[in-house]
């Protein structure tokens, strides 16, 4: 499988959100003003203006040990990517799927589309609606990326947490990571790394991280997806018809 | 409409490749990222260093050669400390350069006032340097209760700053202490 | 920093203590986790775990203030299993002098204490000297009255019970830390540590870093790469405005502030240029004179004359043995001894301990300038909470200045670098650079005393050189040479010509005569006839150990890490070959270093043969005897650390001896100036820290929306066991109260905490970040600084912020 990926190796993480600010950067995203919930964690979730989000998670394990972990949750860019089949439904165009790199790129058509089915097929609760009515998230900075530029949230990480490459290269790297990581976690695990472009290493139960950290059983991936991808036959066929 | 790789590239006027579109009908007004390489295509680089801790992170500020303001900013990846990478706040350094929260006019709050007053920069210096210069020969002390001379002002006192360049700290001290400031103190003890 | 930022990944075991580097100083994890990436293990030692905890392969849970307990009980631990390293102790530093008859050291109190004055006699920690004026040795280290027995003895008491039962550490965390540590006192490994304001806002402050400097010499982990003794720091220029004497103490380049009591330039350089009978000590601040002479040059070009000592004269004088600190300062401003106040990028009413007297003492005042980007709460005191401006007498002029990218000049990182900024774009408004402010404040206050015949001692006003304009503007490099320094005549040295006006290349040639001027004598080298220096960008990383000497520029004269001829044995072969800093390579019989600039280029101890070189020096140049201090007699508050509380603390005594606090710490006596220990009004341990996303006192960060979203709110965060007990649920409003002040702060319940068990009892602790204030954002919280105590360690008198006392309760709605 050709294009790109992401691999982020939360054992790396430090949380210091260069991320979610350097997204927010490039994009040219702005802030709300939230409140301290109790959580380091802020703003509480992924929202139209947060494309990038580092979630803090405290666990401890069954030995009494603390862990503090973090996420650094984005758009996993799904090699088959059920929100475009969910926004097509409605406006065919709307999203982009770019052949070279595979990334999942919404455009401002996507304000056609209707935003809880759009949220609803998406297994890692990623979509956000913007105010002016455009369904947003991650582009995998695919204008940055196709100047040979990293994305902005991979660039600005200091501990090499964020990485970003061609599939197989990153594949290698992920899985050359896992079994390093092994000897001191034996849970660690790469979450679903064949469906997506966007992997993550874990040592703990990805639950620990995140509610949305794997594919959730409720959306996504698993029945509904399939029964879109019944009914959608026709944007599927047009689609191997264009031009590479 | 159908368009073609070739047809998408010369119309966006990215000197991009590798974007091949899956829908029909795209619009050419749209996705917000696209205008996002424009932002930084032709402006001017200029390395600076973080202003936050002391770690001394390079950062790149991008200069748009229209307007002379500052566009983006981001880590300099030829910096050998940092290598591109920036924290939270280093991340941030766009929006120092451009808030519209920053102070533009010199202000002045008169004794038992409730509000600021815009000045200029003329009265303003002209004003600070009257009070400098009353409390300074008001406080004096050419000679301490044992005689020893010890040319000091005791009335003024002054905090500040590792804000400051090294060439304004080395100047700001260089003034202070000819002016006779002995409270002279910063960051450094707190 | 003696090492810096990148050296971190040359180090073979990192703790982290007195920090929180992960969140603090986030780039420095660049380099940790490259050192642990190969391996080298990471700890972490804080009151709370946090996301350095989360990254670091051992965490270590401590109650604030304990600290040197804890790293005594790491003395004990290398002494007891022979961790040490013995060849380097006995050679490189003072553990094998013998202490003279009159020191001792009696149930926490060393010998010379004056109780009424609560200070000590230094002299009763003098060394014996021998008839030649060199201090006796014992290099076998095993007389009784050297310093490494004296050590032993002294930090026999720190076993681990004890230590376990001040810090609250559990002794297998105490153990787990000081195993793997002390396992870098082989000699081809090095440890070392990264600390900040964890360490040094205590009124034990300099010992907690004293303490860590006796281990990294136990260890010998000095002038090794990966190693040193690291102060993380905390301001991007802190370095570079503490080389250039902005403090009270000193003028730039750490030449100490002129006294009453030297009333002229032959005195002062009597007394602040140390001797020494040891041929092999360098004794580099024998040429103190030098950098006198060329800084007063610098300051007042052709008035200061070999005849008039250099406008000596002129150097306002500070009394003797009187302080002038921040806190004596604002403790005057309290007491109406001041009526001008410039506050140039600083925000005291939030910055500083006790920061409601600071407000206060503000109102005292007739009038104050200050100097920042966006307004706060220092500016704006006059309208702050509780505050009715009708009653505020003080004139407030505020000066908006320029961002960093918005003007051009250098800045010092904590490792020393001198790094060259450029300006990217115009400041807004009428914003300008404060260099510009600065000067043209100077010429109005200039053109008064020209006008006013009768005005006080006009002559330093008059005559200071003030030539730094270019095209009407501040010209950053003209400071900047002027800083490095020129010859002022025609001059040859060791048969070299230099021409007046050219720029001096080395401090080395720095003179006492009049015919050099240099600002900071430690920036001599930085702008040369070469260029500026500090501007280079050249990669070159020849010894791989990350050094890139030809990237900016580092004091002094571009050495990456210092003491670095430390690093080497006595023939000059380094102890780790893996990671030499410099090495004594002979060819063609002639021998020279390579590596990093060397500490002087003299030989090494030893020649191939082992026979002395008596041209060579000994590695810690800047030390009179030349080797480095575990026997520190010129600390104030005695030669070895000993552990004292904090001055609030939660118990009532002291196992460890019969003082429970420092004796001499810096205490003040205003009503504002209340402290409590063991009040049950105020039953738990609080301290402050800051957050990655915001800096200091949020003067830049709370108006940067992106920041401000991710951390909008002062929190304190607190243990759930505490949290039950006082009815608090996570994400409450909570109020924290000391004797001193109180705030409402949103209630984060952790896991992250703990509560200890201190001699038996079970003590909580609380902490709050210092990065609110009340202008901005509405709901954003109060300074934390509102609760802490104005009280000092006696060497620096820096506060005691980390360590105090307070009562939490839910916030009634």
């Amino acid at each position: 499988m050709a294009g790109k990926s992401f691999f982020i190796d939360t054992t790396r993480c430090t949380a210091c959100r260069g991320c979610q600010i350097a997204c927010k950067n490039w994009n040219q995203n702005g802030a709300s003003m939230t409140k301290n919930t109790g959580s380091h964690q802020n703003p509480p979730d992924l929202d139209a203006q947060t494309y990038k989000l580092v979630r803090f998670s405290e666990s401890v394990d069954k030995n009494g040990k603390l862990a503090w972990y973090f996420f650094a949750d984005q758009c996993r860019h799904c090699i088959e990517p059920p929100c475009k089949d969910a926004i097509e439904a409605y406006v065919e165009g709307a999203v982009i799927h770019d052949e070279k790199t595979g990334a999942v790129v919404y455009t401002d058509k996507t304000r056609e589309a209707n935003f809880d089915e759009v949220k609803d097929s998406c297994p890692y609760n990623i979509p956000r609606l913007s105010e002016d009515g455009r369904i947003v998230k991650c582009t995998m900075c695919f204008d940055r990326v196709s100047a040979g530029l990293l994305p902005a949230c991979v660039k600005v990480c200091p501990t090499g947490a964020m990485n970003f490459g061609d599939r197989e290269e990153i594949m290698a790297m992920a899985n050359k990571r896992l079994e390093v990581v092994k000897a001191k976690f034996p849970n660690a695990q790469l979450l679903d790394a064949d469906e997506i472009r966007t992997i993550y290493l874990v040592v703990d139960d990805p639950k620990a991280y995140h509610d949305f950290a794997i594919a959730s059983a409720a959306s996504g991936i698993g029945r509904k997806l399939a029964m879109r991808r019944m009914t959608k036959p026709a944007s599927r066929a047009l689609r191997a018809m264009l031009p590479g | 409409m159908k368009l073609t790789r070739r047809d998408f590239l010369k119309i966006s006027g990215a000197a991009t490749a590798g974007l091949a579109l899956s829908g029909m009908g795209f619009d050419l007004r749209p996705v917000h990222a696209f205008s996002m390489e424009l932002r930084t295509k032709d402006a001017k680089e200029s390395p600076t260093i973080c202003c936050y801790c002391a770690v001394g992170c390079g950062i790149i500020c991008h200069t748009s050669t229209q307007t002379g303001q500052v566009v983006y900013t981001e880590g300099d990846a030829d910096h050998p400390i940092n290598g591109g990478s920036l924290c939270a706040k280093g991340a941030a350094a766009y929006q120092i350069a451009q808030n519209d929260r920053r102070i533009t006019k010199v202000l002045y709050r008169a004794p038992n006032a409730s509000e600021w007053e815009e000045k200029s920069w003329d009265w303003t210096l002209k004003e600070i340097a009257k009070r400098v210069k009353k409390s300074r020969d008001a406080s004096f002390t050419a000679k301490n209760e044992k005689g020893l001379v010890v040319n000091r002002c005791d009335g003024i006192v002054s905090v500040g700053s590792a804000a400051l360049d090294n060439e304004e700290c080395w100047t700001y001290q260089a003034m202070l202490r000819a002016l006779g400031l002995v409270y002279i103190e910063h960051q450094a003890r707190i | 920093m003696t090492n810096h930022w990148i050296d971190i990944a040359n180090s073979d075991c990192i703790l982290i203590m007195g920090s929180n580097a992960a969140e603090n100083h986030p780039i420095s994890f660049r380099w940790v986790t490259k050192a642990q990436l190969a391996g080298t293990p990471v700890i972490h030692v804080d009151p709370r775990f946090t996301r350095t905890s989360a990254k670091a392969d051992i965490y270590a849970p401590i109650r604030s203030g304990t600290d040197i307990a804890f790293l005594g009980g790491m003395i004990k631990y290398i002494i007891d299993n022979n961790k040490y390293f013995k060849e380097y102790i006995a050679n490189y530093t003072n553990g094998a002098f013998i202490v003279g008859d009159k020191f001792s050291f009696k149930d926490g109190l060393f010998s010379g204490y004056d109780a009424e004055k609560r200070k000590y006699d230094q002299s009763t920690w003098a060394f014996k000297m021998e008839a030649n004026g060199m201090p006796a040795v014992d290099k076998t280290l095993e007389d009784p009255r050297c310093v490494f027995q004296l050590l032993k003895t002294h930090y026999a008491r720190y076993d681990l019970d004890t230590v376990s039962s001040i810090t609250g550490t559990p002794k297998d965390d105490l153990l787990k830390v000081y195993e793997t540590y002390a396992a870098t006192g082989v000699p081809d490994k090095a440890g070392t540590i990264m600390y900040a304001m964890g360490w040094t806002q205590h009124t034990v402050g300099v010992q907690n870093i004293r303490c860590m400097a006796i281990i990294q010499l136990l260890l010998g982990n000095m002038g090794a790469a990966g190693g040193g003794v690291n102060a993380l720091r905390g301001e991007s220029n802190v370095q570079g405005s503490t080389d250039h004497g902005l403090l009270f103490h000193i003028l730039p380049g750490y030449l100490p502030t002129p006294a009453a009591s030297l009333q002229t330039l032959a005195e002062y350089n009597k007394k602040y240029t140390p001797t020494s009978n040891d041929p092999l000590s360098a004794n580099w601040w024998q040429n103190r004179p030098k950098y006198v002479a060329s800084l007063l040059k610098s300051m007042y070009g052709d008035a200061a004359t070999p005849e008039n000592e250099f406008c000596y004269s002129w150097l306002p004088k500070v009394e003797d043995g009187k302080t002038y600190s921040w806190l004596d300062l604002f403790d005057s401003m309290y007491q109406k001894q001041f009526s001008g106040f410039l506050c140039w990028g600083q925000n005291p009413a939030c910055s500083g301990a006790n920061a409601d007297k600071n407000r206060d003492a503000m109102a005292n005042l007739d009038w104050m300038v200050v100097v920042n980007l966006f307004e706060n709460e220092t500016a704006s005191f006059w309208k702050g909470p509780g505050v009715d401006p009708k009653q505020i007498k003080t004139e407030v002029f505020f000066l908006p200045c320029a961002a960093y990218m918005e003007k051009e000049g250098s800045i010092t990182n904590s490792g020393r670098w001198g790094q060259w900024r450029y300006k990217a774009q115009e400041p807004p408004g009428e914003a300008l650079p404060d260099g510009d402010i600065i000067i043209e404040l100077f010429n109005e206050i200039r053109a008064l005393y020209k006008e006013d015949k009768e005005a006080t001692f006009p002559d330093p006003v008059l005559n200071l050189k003030w030539d730094y304009i270019s095209n009407g503007k501040f010209d950053a490099h003209s400071v900047a040479k002027a800083i490095n320094g020129y010859f002022t005549k025609d001059v040859t040295i060791q048969d070299k010509q230099y021409k007046k006006g050219d720029l001096v290349p080395s401090f080395a040639l720095l003179q006492d005569d009049g015919s050099t001027s240099s600002g900071n004598w430690l920036y001599c080298q930085s702008y040369t006839a070469d260029g500026n220096n500090m501007a280079r960008r050249e990669k070159d990383d020849p010894t791989g150990l990350g050094l890139y000497s030809k990237w900016s520029w580092c004091w002094p004269v571009n050495r990456r890490i210092i003491y670095n001829r430390a690093s080497v044995d006595l023939k000059g072969n380094p102890w780790n070959p893996k990671k030499p800093v410099i090495q004594w390579v002979v060819e063609d019989g002639k021998g020279k270093w390579t590596g990093d600039v060397p500490d002087g280029g003299w030989p090494p101890l030893q020649n191939a043969d082992g026979t002395a070189n008596d041209k060579s020096k000994l590695p810690f140049i800047m030390k009179p005897a030349g080797v480095a201090s575990i026997f520190g007699n010129g600390a104030k508050d005695g030669p070895f650390p000993e552990h004292y509380e904090p001055l609030e603390c939660p118990v009532e005594k002291n196992p460890l001896s019969a003082q429970l606090t420092n004796p001499v710490a810096a205490v003040y006596g205003t009503a504002r100036d209340i402290i409590k220990t063991c009040d049950p009004r105020f039953p738990f341990v609080g301290t402050t820290y800051r957050v990655t996303e915001h800096w200091q006192t949020g003067v830049l960060t709370r108006w940067l929306p992106w920041l401000l979203e991710a951390e909008p709110q002062l929190f304190v965060e607190m243990s759930e066991q505490l949290a039950r007990m006082k009815g608090i649920n996570n994400g409450d409003m909570a109020i924290v109260e000391s004797p001193r002040g109180k705030l409402e702060a949103v209630a984060i319940v952790t896991k992250r905490l703990q509560p200890f068990t201190v001699l038996g009892q079970e003590v909580h602790l609380v902490g709050l970040p210092w990065h609110y204030g009340w202008t901005w954002p509405p709901d954003g919280g109060d300074s934390a600084n509102l609760l802490t105590p104005a009280v000092g360690d006696p060497n620096t008198r820096i506060p005691e912020t980390k360590a105090f006392m307070v009562n939490v309760s839910k916030k009634e709605v």
